[in-house]
């Protein structure tokens, strides 16, 4: 090699040496992680949990489980023709409760579905999240205690799914990732299975946390500051709430078939530990879902002025209450509703008038947008310990619970009265306890149309019109998820 | 010719160097000339076979060592022919004259980042477009003037708005919501084209969603910075195997803008001069109302504005484009130097006013180029260009909210006056939302002002240079930065204001972008003793980052007579967004010339990693491969044939964010809380990867005179990003994921002829043709077994069944339109069915250059024939029944398609086409003339860009696009600015 060589080969691996340096400082990996600042996401709060982000997560658990409550009203109060929904502005909304006896997949059947799924998954999150934080950050008793809150709420959420599709069934281990195909529908005594799991595996973790608080905070609906809201805010006390959910649900499991009086049992055992107490001062203590007008927050819009043009009682609600003693009718029937200020009644069709509305989510005599919705309160386990009583072969504890809700909520004579006692047929029975359920629980929860379905009673509720048919027993699957299963529209997978 | 003047740039640079001493040397000198005699500066002269070159200077001289014995001399140089002399042993001078390269076949081509082949051997399909015949007629941005020069690329104006707002599809619609813009890399520097939008949606209401609203902005696209005065070639590489060599950012092309530089000798100076004017092209016409009609109005509103026993007629469309805006442009530049030290230096000022009220685009650029010979082995060379531009495109788009101007005219009819009288707008009563579009056109503001600056930098150092091998190191560096503010002010004295809560909205927008790339790149080139072949093989690293972070707050309720967001009554939308993205790659290229530079073989490969694909650590291979023989005077002397043949993978990268699944606020009780937001992204995302065959064959004939290139083809899209719905029980309502097939196929024709090339009369005909056909061959998992119809609506579809709307199907074009019709016989079903695709047929244009002593005119038309578009203009005119021909059948047929049968087919139209895009007359002043001002020589020309539009197509122009640049759902008009056409008239003076 010539001299001149040998300085261009030692010029060239001086170069070479740079290039290899900067070749090695770019190719640092941490130079390519380049993260999404513009908003929380999923892969950062599950690979680097904070006990604030947790508790963020938390709180979005609690707001979403409010998310479908307004539709649950409304909706599931059409079907059973507590009420009405005329804005006019969606025919679906009027024309499908009313008019068909098997709703349609996309429209007003496809609702009451895709929210409480989307809050299911904030919940497999969260429980993702907790269980990969380390314990010195949120100790074992704290993680125990979330992990209950989150597996009540995805209880709640399935509760919900399984009141609309009934016999349909639904999908429960959904924990999967996006890429898979989707759950498998589960029959519907598995749905009840599964809810129950959830909330006896949730009531096993408050045990095991013990005295510790909840590492979040809990709205005011479940902390007591809400009015006619009860404490459940510390594990000690979730417990009853979650008590209270399991009774309602073994007892919607017991007349779904499949389970009777065991149910029945069991949910005695739960309402004796929930916060099922007896004077009916207390029949409006309850969890509440807290709303708000608030930025970003959302509004109770059941809570309609009179002048509104939303939401109307159906007239059946007055025609149908019994009377007190002194002539008057049902009590609940003068507390919750009215005649309104703004009548409508669309297209001329009778069967959807719009003469009356509630009052149910006013306050002090006007509507307010932050009234709250209750999600399950005591005047409910009233009835459900009547019904469970009754079918387990405590009757004379069951006519005195309904006395109890007759007598105070509505104003009625006792039971004795109708005549119902304890030597009368269930069927008896059942038709006073589903008036009672209708309107001690009038417009909250769907309560008449639920009820209808699972004691075989459909024919009490107003035909659909034009066809003459009986309401429509279930919502249908919604198309969307038909459609993912490759399957044709109101499919029962 | 003056701005063809150029050096060599690295491209040949591996022939540029001193020749190693050695014994037998002699020293060849000479003059090279022009035609006319002129001297031409920056040829290169080599020995056959021998791996290095001298330059000439500013005189034509150069000076060359060269062996005892016989050699050939080759002269080459851009727009030249080459020519090759004999120089005998005892003859030391050869003064060569060089004719000119009418079809620039003597170019180079780009095949690397800092390698390039000559235009003879290429066997990829790449076009040249010269500085020059884009800055020959003004235009608003530099994709705007490509329109019709380049095969293969669909180049399309959105909107005739000031300031521009171009798209430009090579080879088809190749991705759905991956990005659609080629990639466009200025003097080495990644050059961000980005459309930012100013916030318009904020006052129009044209979406409720931010990230809908957003794209009816008509936004400026940020290559409307760059001056065209300024570039000196553009390269754009249609295909795969040209732009592999950028890796996942060019699957839809790359287009290479070299801009000037300075040349040895005496400092050049050109001053140029422009003053100009506008007016409206096309639009479309109004319903005149007789005393007799009776829909849609009652008999009796007619008759109440019926004055001196006629209805009156009120132009508003020409009432609302009657200004006749000045433009104005002038432009200096300087270059000069000397052997070692070259510069350029250029600065340029410009205004053209909009045809609707108080609308206008500025730009003023600076410019420095600098060129520095260090020694005989280092190179220096860098670009710096500083910029503000600032425009106000007024309102328009799409609206609901009265705030777009050419939305409200289609509402009032032409019966109504809307002119202010005695200053005061009249409120009028019938119309869009209590609009006055002529107030709405006096008093909105739509602005934007940006701020940027582009610099590179590239060293070049000859490491190694023997007889045989020639290794250069070269390293590239580069930033593009640039700020944008974007101010949309809607005062609320304005009508359709005073009827909301808050009246009067401001929004202010602030967008910051940063790119900067850097590569090192190592180049050998290897020529054996025989000289029979030579191998270039060059391996490097490239770095990428670029970031952009967007903000924006609206006020709304402001004060009388105030803008300031702090002067209103509530502050809404705020939005913040910061994405960053971070390219890593390694690429490795041999390129083989063998049989006396007949055959070009050339195999190379990207490997590439990203922050943007779910694994960052994964390298994404792209490999080309391609080659070409040559057939010299196979048709005759001076003939050419080659054939030509490429196999390359490019891809498509996932935009930022679409890997994380992203969660959004709840609140409750006054605390937020993190909930799903609803789309889930996916955490394995890959780019889309395209694999593309093409085969051409390019021809020259009767001596350089006539041309032809034919390119075809093939080329598949594997791993479509795509949007489906999943099933609900997931928890998801979107899901983002890979997979799914695109094909798009076609023809590519470029020719050329110089029917007359006289003393006195030249003339130049050129012509491209682009004819592509394509499908969605496969949509991954959205498709269910057994399902008829296996499809979705992209993001942007259209405006609903009824009218048109973009439907996505395996099977069918990927831009084809569905719409709502009728059954033929069916007595009223309906039916939807396929409309026409946005695609067309084909697009053909004609350049014609005629030169006659000191004139010059040359024209260019542009012919598109089939494709269809959305003309929801006329949908407008005709639900409210204010079409010209509303009265006649056709016309009353229009209107109940929209107001009572909801059928799409009228409104779906075809967008065939006949334009010209641009005319110029100039002439050549004598000299003496140009020397009173003391100019070596001086022109003037009259040009035209837009000229004439002839269409069936209603209303505007068949070329505009609501929704900006769309990889799918472009062909969509709605109440569009309408286009323009301007007139220019210039003096240059070259010093």
């Amino acid at each position: 090699m010539t001299t001149t060589t040998t300085v261009h080969m030692r010029r060239l691996a001086a170069v070479g040496a740079a290039a290899g340096a900067l070749f090695v400082a770019a190719a640092c990996s941490s130079f390519f992680d380049v993260p999404n600042t513009n908003q929380p996401n999923l892969e950062d709060l599950v690979t680097n949990p904070t006990r604030a982000k947790l508790a963020a997560a938390a709180t979005g658990i609690f707001a979403n489980a409010r998310g479908d409550i307004q539709g649950v009203v409304w909706r599931l109060g059409s079907l059973g023709r507590e009420g009405i929904n005329l804005s006019g502005n969606n025919q679906p909304d009027y024309q499908e409760p009313y008019f068909l006896s098997a709703l349609i997949g996309s429209g007003f059947g496809g609702a009451l579905w895709g929210g409480r799924y989307t809050a299911i998954r904030d919940v497999n999150i969260y429980l993702a999240a907790l269980a990969s934080i380390d314990t010195a950050r949120v100790s074992s008793a704290e993680k125990a205690a979330s992990r209950a809150m989150a597996n009540t709420m995805a209880a709640l959420a399935f509760l919900y799914v399984i009141e609309t599709r009934d016999s349909l069934g639904a999908p429960i281990a959904v924990d999967l990732p996006i890429s898979a195909p989707p759950a498998p529908f589960a029959r519907r005594d598995s749905v009840y299975g599964h809810i129950l799991l959830l909330l006896d595996s949730a009531r096993a973790d408050l045990t095991r946390a013990g005295s510790t608080a909840f590492p979040f905070s809990v709205p005011q609906g479940f902390s007591g500051l809400a009015p006619n809201a009860l404490d459940f805010s510390s594990p000690a006390l979730f417990v009853q709430f979650n008590r209270a959910l399991a009774a309602k649900a073994r007892v919607l499991r017991a007349t779904a078939a499949g389970c009777g009086t065991a149910c029945y049992t069991a949910a005695l055992a739960d309402l004796a530990a929930s916060f099922l107490s007896g004077p009916p001062a207390n029949f409006k203590k309850g969890a509440y879902f807290d709303f708000s007008n608030a930025a970003g927050d959302a509004p109770n819009g059941l809570s309609e002025p009179l002048n509104g043009f939303t939401y109307y009682a159906h007239p059946s609600d007055s025609v149908d209450a019994q009377r007190q003693v002194g002539g008057l009718p049902d009590q609940r029937v003068i507390d919750k509703i009215v005649p309104a200020v703004d009548t409508q009644v669309l297209g001329g069709i009778a069967e959807i008038p719009g003469k009356q509305k509630f009052t149910i989510y006013f306050t002090s005599g006007n509507a307010d947008p932050a009234r709250p919705v209750p999600v399950i309160r005591d005047e409910e386990l009233v009835l459900l310990r009547a019904e469970a009583e009754w079918f387990t072969g405590s009757k004379a504890p069951a006519l005195a619970d309904l006395d109890s809700v007759r007598v105070n909520s509505g104003k009625l004579a006792p039971t004795a009265s109708i005549p119902l006692t304890i030597a009368s047929p269930d069927s008896v029975f059942v038709k006073e306890l589903l008036y009672n359920r209708r309107y001690s629980l009038l417009w909250e929860q769907g309560t008449r149309w639920i009820d209808a379905r699972r004691f075989g009673r459909m024919g009490d509720i107003p035909k659909a019109p034009p066809t003459g048919g009986n309401v429509a027993k279930v919502m249908p699957v919604p198309d969307p998820e038909c459609a993912a299963r490759g399957l044709a529209v109101n499919c029962t997978p | 010719m003056g701005k063809h003047f150029s050096v060599w740039t690295l491209l040949l640079s591996t022939l540029v160097g001193v020749a190693p001493a050695s014994a037998q040397q002699r020293q060849i000198t000479g003059r090279v000339s022009a035609a006319t005699g002129e001297p031409v500066a920056g040829v290169a002269v080599s020995q056959t076979g021998t791996a290095f070159a001298a330059v000439t200077n500013a005189d034509g001289r150069y000076a060359i060592a060269a062996p005892a014995a016989t050699v050939t001399l080759v002269f080459r140089r851009i727009a030249f022919k080459r020519k090759e002399v004999a120089v005998a042993p005892d003859q030391n001078t050869a003064d060569v004259s060089l004719e000119p390269d009418v079809f620039n076949l003597e170019a180079v081509v780009v095949t690397g980042q800092v390698t390039g082949i000559e235009r003879r051997n290429a066997a990829m399909a790449t076009t040249q477009v010269s500085g020059e015949e884009v800055s020959r007629v003004p235009s608003p941005a530099l994709d705007r003037a490509l329109a019709g020069r380049v095969p293969g690329a669909i180049i399309s104006q959105n909107s005739g708005a000031p300031g521009g707002g171009t798209q430009i599809q090579i080879r088809g619609s190749n991705t759905v919501i991956g990005s659609p813009d080629p990639l466009f890399v200025v003097d080495g520097v990644i050059y961000s084209d980005a459309s930012l939008p100013t916030g318009l949606f904020t006052v129009t209401r044209s979406s409720s969603n931010r990230g809908s609203g957003e794209q009816q902005d008509d936004p400026v696209n940020r290559l409307a910075d760059l001056n065209p005065d300024d570039v000196e070639s553009i390269e754009v590489l249609r295909g795969a195997a040209a732009s592999s060599i950028y890796g996942s950012k060019a699957a839809n092309g790359v287009i290479i803008i070299k801009t000037n530089r300075g040349k040895a000798g005496k400092p050049r100076a050109n001053i140029t001069q422009r003053m100009g004017f506008s007016e409206l092209l096309r639009g479309p016409g109004t319903r005149a109302f007789s005393t007799t009609d009776t829909f849609p109005y009652h008999l009796a509103t007619i008759q109440s504005y019926v004055a001196g026993g006629q209805v009156p007629f009120y132009d508003h469309l020409k009432e609302i484009t009657d200004t006749k805006p000045l433009a104005y442009e002038t432009d200096l530049d300087v270059g000069g130097g000397t052997e070692n030290t070259r510069y350029f230096l250029a600065g340029s000022s410009k205004r053209d006013g909009g045809i609707v009220g108080n609308t206008f685009d500025e730009r003023q650029n600076l410019r420095a180029n600098l060129d520095q010979t260090f020694s005989d082995r280092l190179k220096l060379s860098v670009s710096t260009a500083f910029n503000r531009t600032a425009t106000d495109k007024g309102f328009t788009n799409n609206d609901n909210n009265g705030a777009s101007v050419t939305y409200a005219i289609a509402y009032v009819p032409s019966f109504l006056n809307v002119l202010p009288r005695n200053g005061v707008y009249p409120a009028p009563a019938i119309t869009y939302l209590g609009s006055n579009p002529v107030q709405t056109a006096a008093l909105a503001k739509n602005t934007e002002t940006v701020y940027r600056f582009t610099g590179g930098a590239t060293l070049t150092w000859q490491a190694l240079q023997t007889i045989h091998h020639n290794l250069q190191l070269v390293g590239q560096g580069g930033v593009d930065l640039f700020q944008q503010k974007a101010v949309v002010i809607s005062p609320p004295e304005l009508f359709y204001e005073q009827t909301q809560t808050n009246p009067g909205t401001s929004a202010l927008s602030n967008a910051d972008s940063r790119q900067w790339n850097w590569n090192l790149n190592a180049i050998d080139a290897y020529t054996p003793s025989s000289g029979s072949f030579k191998a270039t093989t060059s391996a490097g690293i490239q770095v990428e980052d670029r970031e952009i972070g967007r903000a924006r707050v609206v006020a709304k309720g402001l004060l009388p007579g105030q803008s300031n967001i702090d002067q209103a009554s509530v502050l809404q939308s705020p939005f913040e967004i910061n994405a960053q993205e971070r390219t890593l790659a390694l690429y490795g290229q041999e390129e083989f010339l063998t049989l006396h530079e007949r055959l070009l073989l050339t195999a190379g490969f990207r490997a590439e990693r990203s922050s943007a694909n779910g694994d960052i650590h994964k390298y994404f291979l792209y490999p080309k491969a391609a080659a070409s023989y040559r057939f010299p005077n196979l048709m005759g002397e001076g003939t050419e044939l080659k054939v030509r043949g490429a196999y390359g993978e490019t891809g498509n990268q996932p935009l930022f964010g679409q890997k994380f699944t992203t969660l959004t606020t709840a609140v409750i009780g006054g605390s937020a809380g993190t909930v799903i937001q609803g789309t889930a992204g996916a955490s394995d995302i890959t780019p889309e990867h395209l694999k593309e065959f093409e085969a051409g064959v390019d021809a020259q004939l009767w001596h350089g005179r006539a041309t032809l290139e034919v390119t075809g083809y093939s080329r598949h899209t594997y791993d479509l990003l795509l949007q489906s719905t999943p099933a609900p029980s997931s928890g998801y309502g979107t899901r983002i994921f890979n997979g799914g097939v695109l094909w798009n196929e076609g023809i590519e024709i470029a020719g050329g002829v110089t029917p007359v090339q006289t003393q006195n009369l030249n003339w130049i005909f050129r012509t491209t043709f682009t004819s592509l056909k394509n499908r969605v061959q496969d949509l991954g998992g959205i498709c269910q077994t057994g399902a008829t119809v296996c499809g979705f609506r992209p993001p942007i579809a259209g405006f609903g069944l009824a009218f048109g709307e973009f439907f996505i199907q395996k099977g069918q074009p990927i831009t084809q339109i569905i719409g709502t019709d009728t059954v033929a016989g069916g007595g009223g079903a309906l039916v939807t069915r396929y409309l026409g695709q946005a695609n067309p047929r084909f697009r053909w244009s004609f350049l014609n250059d005629v030169t006659y002593r000191r004139l010059s005119f040359s024209m260019l038309w542009d012919w598109q024939y089939g494709g269809v578009e959305q003309n929801q203009t006329l949908s407008l005119y005709d639900c409210n029944g204010l079409a010209p021909d509303q009265a006649t059948t056709a016309g009353r047929a229009r209107f109940d398609a929209c107001n009572v049968w909801g059928i799409a087919p009228p409104f779906v139209q075809s967008t065939t086409f006949l334009k010209l895009r641009e005319a110029s007359l100039a002439v050549e002043l004598p000299e003496r003339w140009a020397s009173w001002i003391g100019a070596r020589n001086a022109r003037a020309s009259i040009t035209g860009r837009n000229l004439v539009l002839i269409s069936n197509y209603f209303g505007y122009d068949p070329e505009e696009s609501n929704f900006g640049q769309q990889a799918i759902s472009r062909n969509i008009d709605l109440g569009p600015y309408p286009p323009m056409r301007s007139f220019y008239f210039s003096i240059t003076a070259g010093f």
